[in-house]
Formats: structure tokens, C-alpha cells, sequence
């Protein structure tokens, strides 16, 4: 029998706990699950589950992104890895380079002088990759989307994954498809059959 | 001034010791809008701004920025603008020079370094040569970029845009396609010689070409929509300089006024019958019974 | 050994050249234009001889996205946000110079409490921009705890810029004629309980960390000495020409709004190296809080937009109610208003130097030409003979002392 490490303990103890509200703040974390986890590492020494589940807790749990500023919207995406939001927790760690990057978030306007050098960032991540738009500029060209010298969207260049609308978007909104896309990341397999 | 821009040094004197230093070089001097402003002559431009620089009394040190302007409609079309800021006297002026898409300006690179990067980009957005700049590239558009993008008559959006082409596995460009015009409103009324045809006037039989009174600008039909030029509201009537010093003298008429001492009775003078500025609300009528907000017939 | 002899006293032969002899190359390396040390979208390409630096080719324009040309093609009032998205460090202090031009064009008076808001936003913005600025300047130089301080107070001023305004970043808060909105009461005490207390405590902690530290300081004196004629004929301006020695301040020398109403201190350099521009920022950081404590000393009360109809858009409950100010509201935000033909320059001191804009009117309700004066353009194209001769390493604390931000530099 294998354990589901996403889905919820079989038998929630006290039955308070409910699956579809976050905690309070304070609340212990389910001490149950864990009780029934180190039961059966206990017993057997070993967990079974199927590698499809294994490879997209590990692929969601540790999503490391390119730095990757542009423009304006690239100040947010600071602040997303500033102590006030902290997307480390997420396990999304900054890396300087596309070979060992899992995200590329794109943020700000994409210029056409700029664009070759995206997509040869892009080309050089290894697989799998996904990439977030972030902004409108990114978007679509946002407000400068009739600029003689403005790609009209990243998504002419590279495949996006989740775009995040706005201009900039807030800090929490960059979290926000952060999640979105580790939700995507769970949703597809990508263990080729 | 009434506006809270930044305040420099007063622009007094400051063309008349301009012209006693450039001579003849000096071909107009303006201060409108409180910003003085000469007019050079291209070819001896190095020549005018060393002096510029280097006269007592003048000493504009640092050359802080050259903008290139367009206007098709003249002969020579560009106008290459120096801002020039002196740090001793606290002042800032402007040298303009006008040249056309074929005779080079002057580069002043051998008076302020500083110049390279600037020239370049009167060059590289306007196509104005600058004769003794030795790096005289494009700047800000892109690699292998074709045309002058600020020039008035080069459109918005471009010629080209770009795109990854999967079958050559690297960005390529391709001619620009929008999937909406830019939306470009035209604020003049019909009466005030917009140069569109309403719709529904085309339907109109065209009057004779006799009766036709002689327009000065006839619009072109022209193919190339986005190269038109952009649509804009009527110009108000008056300058910005006018409208200053329009101002400064109701200001100081204002001024005038209050200061005026009182010499006869005369109403005019003693301002009788007008509320003084520091009375409070008009006194309460003691035959107007206040209601109760709820209407007179209560 | 004879061998060994002859060589050392220069008796080898030609044709058998030694390490010495041989011709060495420099070569080339391209930076960029992703690196993260790059501030942006930065490409240099460096020559090396070694790892000493002999030229720099800084390749800029990787964000050029037509500013100028689409200001030419927006109203007045619609092309105010591309101001904020210029600089996207210090929004408000981009608006500033835009709307200070407008409305010399207009000769338009403001009123009173809206130029005290202006100076008020102003001050926040620039303590915003150094906040970035030093972070980042320590972290390419090796230090990670500083900027993380330090982005907690941008975080707090980003906080002050949404009650503000609505908008964390692009404010679009300064208008022609005044501010976009009265703030209310309650930001301000925050904001001075915030000036009393957080702002001193987190920003003095970082930046002892680092001002006196030894690696901090090997890392940045004497590096990219700047002296004062190269400065004035650099065309430098803000904390680059007066960490070379020369006291320049605009908003001292040629003040705007009520900055002749403040009294502040221009902090100057003396060596004028890295480490000089890095403490003239800090000091500004201090002097950005006495002003913004002054202005709140002093703020009247009163209207923050012009009454002029023509300009300055009606109230919202006015419109309610009278027919000629829906008429006005209705005209100022489809046509605009229509600014008399004329040419102004109007600089104002940004956090990052003299940030002007050129603006010709022609009468008509857009801008016949608005050309943004960047302050990277000068001190970006001074790096070449700023770094040459130094180690590469020192290009990082270089580039991070010039306080370069691109969406302005290319705009």
C-alpha cells in the first residue's frame, strides 16, 4: 500500500481538521499523518509510492527560477524572495543559471533587441521547463504594446505556462502563479509511457 | 513664474553677454518661457560651444543632454538641441542647430566626452550625422535595425515585428501585423477643418470643383495608415511664453492694486460697498425664521 | 643551467622565444545581457589583458521600448505613467520632472500642500531607490544580510506608495496641477512613527554592517576613482558628481516646489571612489528623512489639485451635481488639455542624478517632442574609462556604485 503524500491522512484525529480552510494560525500541524507516516517507516522501513507522485512532489517542492529581470515587474520579483514574502518557503530559490533552472520567470517588457538572448536562455534550461509571464508587458505588450521596438508578448518567443496579470503585479501576485503553477505541475504527469 | 519648476539663476544679460562673446556666430537669441535660447550657425558649432564654455561670465561646464526634433515640414528638419548647465553661475541654456538628414553637425566630443553617447542617439533615432564622433553606432535599437524610429514620419508600430520561428529555431522578424490599430481619436470638430470625411458625407454628391472654396491642406489618400500623421485636438492660441508673461502682468497688476494708496473718496479707492476679505459669514436676517428642514409649508 | 644563465641576463636567442617573448592576446568577454549582477539587462563586452580590464564596450538598448515616440502619440495626462515605468526603482521622483514641465508650459500655479506632498513623496522615493541601490551595491560585493534589511524598508515604502496612491510601484500620483488625491491623516503619523523608529533602526543596523567592514571597504575604496574635471566633463550629476568632491544638488541650487522651504545637508565625497558614492547615498538616506520630517512639521492644510478647471479634473461629487464639471471631466479625460506651444527643459535632482525632460509643445493637446534626459546614459558610457585598469571583479561593485537602472537608461 502505497502513501499518497498529497492527499490527506486517512484518519484525521479529532476530526477538527478541515481539509478545505488553511489552519489557524498557531495550529499544530496534523500530528496523525505524521504518526501514521513514522508508523509504517517503522514497520516496513521503507514507503511505497509511484514515482509519476514522487517526481511532482520533488519537481513542485523545488522549483528553482532564473534570474531573470527585464524591467519593472523585475523589482516585484525581488521582493517576492524578500524576508516579507519569503518564496524560498516554497522551496523557489533564485539560480543565475538556465542549466540548472527549473522556471523562468519573464518579468518585464520583452524588446526585440532582447528577445534573441530570452530564447537562448530559455533553450539552454534543461527539461522540464516552464516558464511564467509576469506582467502585461510580458503579457501582450501591455503599455507598450504599439512600441516599434516591443515584442507583443513573451509567448512569441517561448511557451508560457501561467501568466500573472498586472502591471506590476503585487508580490502576492507573483506568489500567487508561483502556486498556480506547481498546481499545473501536479495536475500534468510528465512520466513518458 | 507662477509654476514651482526648478528655479536657476535669472536669464538677465545673459544674451547680451552671449552675443558679445559669440559675434556673429549668433544667429537668434530667444528667452521664452524664462529659458534663454540661441541659435548657432552648424558648421562653427565646436567653435561656440568651446567659447560658450570657456568665456568669464558664461562658463556652461557641463553639456547635459542634446535632443534631436523633427519637424518634416521645414527644409533643414532637424532640429539637434545642447542643454548646457553652468555650475558656477547656476544656469542653464540651450544651443540649437539645424541641419538635414544629409550634412553633418559638428561633433562637440572633443570639448565633453560625454557627447559620444548622446550624439549617437540623435543618431541612431533620427539619422543626423555628427562629423568627428569615431563611434558614431546605433545605441538603443536593435542590431541590423533599418530606418530612424523618432523621425515624424517613421509609424509607431514599426515595419517589422518580431517572432520564434520554429522551423529556423531562432527569432525571426516578419512584417508587423496588429490585431487592433492603435486607436488614434481625432478631438478636431468638423467645423474646425478635420481632414476626414464623416461618415456618411462620402454618400454626398461632390459639389463642383468651382464652388469648392481653396483648402490649404488637402489630405493625401495615403496606403500606409500608421505613417499618417497623428491625429491631434486644435492648438490653443496662445504660447506658453505669452501665457507667461500674461500672467507675470496680472500679477503684478494684482499687486499694483493693493498697494494703491488711497488718495480721493471715491469709491474705486476705498472699495466701498465690497465685503471686506475678513469678514465672516453674512449676520443671521432676524425675520427669516430658520426651518426645520422640513420644507416652508410646515 | 647555462641555459637558465643566458636568460636571465637577456642572452637567449630570437629565434627561440621564452614565456617572456611570447605574444600574449587579450581577450574578449561578453556580460551579459543576463547577469545577475547586471542590474537588469545590461550587456558589456569586456577586453582583458589578464583579468585587468583594458576597455569596456557597454552594449546598452536591450529595453528600448519607444517611450518617447508613444508620449508623442498620448495625451498630456496619458502619458504621465510611462514616467513612472522610466525608472522603475524611483516612480514618483520620474513623475516630478514630467509634471513640473507641464506646468511651466501652463504656468500653472500648484497648491501649497500638494508641493509639500510632491516634496513629501519625493523624499519616500529617493530613501526607496537607495534602499535598492545599496542593497544590491553590497550583494554584488558579497554581503547578503544588508539587503535584506534594507528591502524591508522598501517593502514599508511600498506599503506608504498603495495608501497612497493605490499602486505598490507605478503611482502615477503626481499630476499636472498637484496630486491625484489628499492623503489621509492616518499615513502620515504612520509614515513619521515609521521615520521615528523603523526607518532609523533597520537602516542604521544594516549599514553598520557593512561601512566599516574590511572586506566592504577593500572592495570598494580607491576603486573607479572619479576626479572632479572628469566629472563636470562627463556630464555627472546627483550622487556620482558629488561623491567627486563637488557639492551639486539641484534641489539646493535650483529649487523646485518647496525645497527652498527645507533645510538639508548635500553630503560630498572627498576621494571620490566607489566607497564615496556608497556613503554620499547613505547620507542622502538621513537627509531624505529630516526633509520628510520638516514637510511634515510644516504641511498646510488645503486643496492638492489646482482649482483651474481646465487642468486640474473636478471632484467626483461635484460631478454629481453640476453639469459644467461633468462637461470638464468629460473633456480632460478624453482630449486633455491643451498646453501652449513652447519649448521648456526641466531637470529635477532624481535619487540617481539630474533627471530632465524636454519637452516642445506645439499647442495641441500631446506632446510634439518629450526628450527624457536619463542619468545612466552619462554614467554608463564613463564606466569605460572609470574601470580601466582594474580587476574584473571590481566591475560588479563599479556598475553597482554608478546606480544604474535601464527602463530609464534605454527607455
Amino acid at each position: 500500500m502505497g502513501v499518497d503524500l498529497d492527499a490527506a491522512p486517512q484518519k484525521p484525529l479529532g476530526g477538527s481538521i478541515s481539509l478545505d480552510r488553511a489552519p489557524a494560525p498557531g495550529t499544530l500541524p496534523d500530528q496523525g499523518f505524521f504518526n501514521d507516516l513514522n508508523g509504517e517507516l517503522n514497520d516496513k522501513g521503507f514507503l511505497v509510492t509511484s514515482t509519476e507522485e514522487l517526481f511532482q512532489w520533488a519537481r513542485t517542492g523545488s522549483l528553482w527560477w532564473m534570474t531573470f529581470g527585464l524591467a519593472c515587474c523585475a523589482v516585484e520579483m525581488i521582493h517576492v524572495n524578500m524576508p516579507r514574502y519569503d518564496l524560498e518557503r516554497f522551496g523557489a530559490a533564485p539560480r543565475a543559471s538556465p542549466r540548472q533552472s527549473d522556471v523562468m520567470i519573464v518579468a518585464g517588457t520583452l524588446c526585440n533587441k532582447m528577445a534573441p538572448a530570452l530564447r537562448r536562455v530559455y533553450d539552454q534550461m534543461s527539461e522540464p521547463k516552464y516558464v511564467i509571464s509576469m506582467g502585461s508587458c510580458a503579457n501582450g505588450g501591455g503599455y507598450y504594446h504599439y512600441s516599434y521596438s516591443v515584442v507583443r508578448g513573451c509567448d512569441r518567443v517561448v511557451p508560457v505556462d501561467i501568466y500573472v496579470p498586472g502591471c506590476p503585479p503585487t508580490a502576492e501576485a507573483l506568489l500567487y502563479g508561483i502556486m498556480q503553477l506547481q498546481r499545473k505541475i501536479r495536475r500534468i504527469g510528465t512520466v513518458e509511457r | 513664474m507662477r509654476a514651482p519648476a526648478p528655479r536657476y539663476a535669472a536669464n538677465d544679460g545673459v544674451i547680451e553677454h552671449a552675443a558679445a562673446a559669440l559675434g556673429d556666430l549668433l544667429v537668434e537669441a530667444s528667452d521664452l518661457v524664462g529659458e534663454v535660447s540661441l541659435t548657432v550657425p552648424r558648421e562653427r558649432l565646436v567653435d561656440v560651444m568651446t567659447r560658450l564654455r570657456d568665456t568669464p561670465g558664461l562658463e556652461y561646464q557641463q553639456l547635459m543632454e542634446i535632443a534631436g526634433v523633427d519637424y518634416p515640414s521645414r527644409p533643414e528638419r532637424f532640429d539637434v538641441v545642447y542643454c548646457l548647465l553652468s555650475l558656477t553661475r547656476n544656469h542653464r541654456i540651450r544651443v540649437r542647430v539645424t541641419t538635414d538628414e544629409e550634412q553633418p553637425v559638428p561633433s562637440v566630443t572633443g570639448i565633453w566626452p560625454v557627447a559620444g553617447w548622446l550624439e549617437r542617439e540623435v543618431y541612431d533615432m533620427y539619422g543626423v550625422l555628427f562629423s568627428g564622433n569615431a563611434d558614431l553606432r546605433r545605441i538603443l535599437t536593435d542590431y541590423g535595425f533599418r530606418g530612424h524610429p523618432f523621425r515624424k514620419d517613421f509609424p509607431l508600430s514599426g515595419y517589422v515585428e518580431m517572432r520564434y520561428s520554429e522551423e529556423e529555431k531562432r527569432v525571426v522578424y516578419q512584417p508587423v501585423s496588429l490585431a487592433q490599430d492603435f486607436r488614434n481619436f481625432d478631438f478636431m470638430s468638423p467645423w474646425e477643418g478635420a481632414e476626414y470625411v464623416l461618415p456618411g458625407d462620402e454618400k454626398a454628391p461632390t459639389p463642383a470643383p468651382a464652388a469648392t472654396p481653396p483648402t490649404p491642406k488637402t489630405a493625401e489618400p495615403s496606403t500606409n495608415v500608421a505613417a499618417q500623421p497623428q491625429a491631434k485636438g486644435a492648438q490653443s492660441p496662445v504660447t506658453a511664453d505669452q501665457l507667461r508673461k500674461a500672467d507675470a502682468e496680472a500679477a503684478e497688476k494684482a499687486k499694483a492694486d493693493v498697494d494703491k494708496p488711497k488718495v480721493s473718496e471715491d469709491t474705486g479707492d476705498t472699495g466701498a460697498g465690497k465685503p471686506h476679505p475678513d469678514d465672516g459669514p453674512a449676520p443671521a436676517d432676524p425675520d427669516v425664521v430658520p426651518t426645520k428642514g422640513e420644507g416652508q409649508n410646515q | 643551467m647555462s641555459e637558465f644563465l643566458d636568460e636571465l641576463e637577456g642572452r637567449t636567442d630570437a629565434a627561440d622565444p621564452t614565456s617572456g617573448d611570447a605574444e600574449i592576446q587579450n581577450y574578449t568577454i561578453n556580460f551579459g545581457p543576463q547577469h545577475p549582477a547586471a542590474h537588469g539587462v545590461l550587456r558589456l563586452v569586456l577586453e582583458l589583458d589578464g583579468e585587468i580590464i583594458e576597455r569596456i564596450d557597454p552594449h546598452v538598448g536591450l529595453l528600448h521600448r519607444g517611450t518617447e515616440k508613444l508620449i508623442e502619440y498620448k495625451t498630456y495626462q496619458q502619458a504621465l505613467p510611462y514616467f513612472d515605468r522610466l525608472d522603475y526603482c524611483s516612480p514618483m521622483c520620474m513623475e516630478h520632472s514630467y509634471v513640473l514641465a507641464v506646468e511651466k508650459l501652463l504656468d500653472l500655479e500648484v497648491p501649497l500642500r500638494a508641493q509639500y506632498l510632491r516634496v513629501f513623496f519625493a523624499e519616500l522615493t529617493r530613501i526607496m531607490n537607495h534602499m535598492l541601490n545599496l542593497g544590491s551595491h553590497v550583494m554584488d560585493v558579497g554581503a547578503m544580510t544588508p539587503n535584506l534589511w534594507l528591502f524591508e524598508i522598501r517593502e514599508d515604502c511600498m506599503g506608504f506608495y498603495e495608501r497612497a496612491s493605490g499602486a505598490r510601484m507605478h503611482a502615477n500620483y503626481f499630476r499636472v496641477g498637484g496630486v491625484h488625491q489628499d492623503v489621509p491623516l492616518k499615513l502620515l503619523t504612520d509614515i513619521s512613527d515609521w521615520l521615528d523608529t523603523r526607518l532609523p533602526r533597520l537602516f542604521e543596523d544594516a549599514i553598520s554592517l557593512v561601512a566599516e567592514n574590511r572586506i566592504f571597504k577593500q572592495r570598494n575604496v580607491d576603486i573607479a576613482i572619479v576626479s572632479r574635471d572628469d566629472a563636470i566633463r562627463w556630464g555627472f550629476s546627483g550622487p556620482m558628481i558629488r561623491g567627486a568632491g563637488i557639492p551639486w544638488d539641484i534641489r539646493k541650487s535650483q529649487p523646485y516646489d518647496v525645497y527652498d522651504r527645507m533645510e538639508f545637508d548635500v553630503p560630498v565625497g572627498t576621494r571620490g571612489d566607489c566607497y564615496d558614492r556608497f556613503m554620499v547615498r547613505v547620507e542622502e538616506v538621513r537627509q531624505s528623512a529630516r526633509i520628510m520630517k520638516q514637510c511634515l512639521a510644516e504641511m498646510p492644510e488645503g486643496p492638492v489639485m489646482t482649482t483651474d478647471r481646465k487642468v486640474g479634473p473636478p471632484k467626483r461629487g461635484e460631478m454629481k451635481r453640476s453639469m459644467e464639471a461633468l462637461i470638464h471631466h468629460f473633456k480632460l479625460y478624453t482630449e486633455g488639455y491643451h498646453v501652449p506651444a513652447g519649448e521648456v527643459y526641466v531637470a529635477t535632482e532624481s535619487p540617481k542624478g539630474e533627471f530632465g525632460v524636454y519637452l516642445v509643445s506645439d499647442g495641441t493637446n500631446k506632446p510634439y517632442r518629450c526628450k527624457i534626459r536619463p542619468t545612466a546614459f552619462s554614467h554608463l558610457q564613463a564606466m569605460d574609462f572609470m574601470s580601466r585598469g582594474h580587476m574584473l571583479a571590481d566591475t560588479t561593485a563599479i556598475l553597482g556604485a554608478l546606480d544604474i537602472v535601464f527602463g530609464e537608461c534605454d527607455r
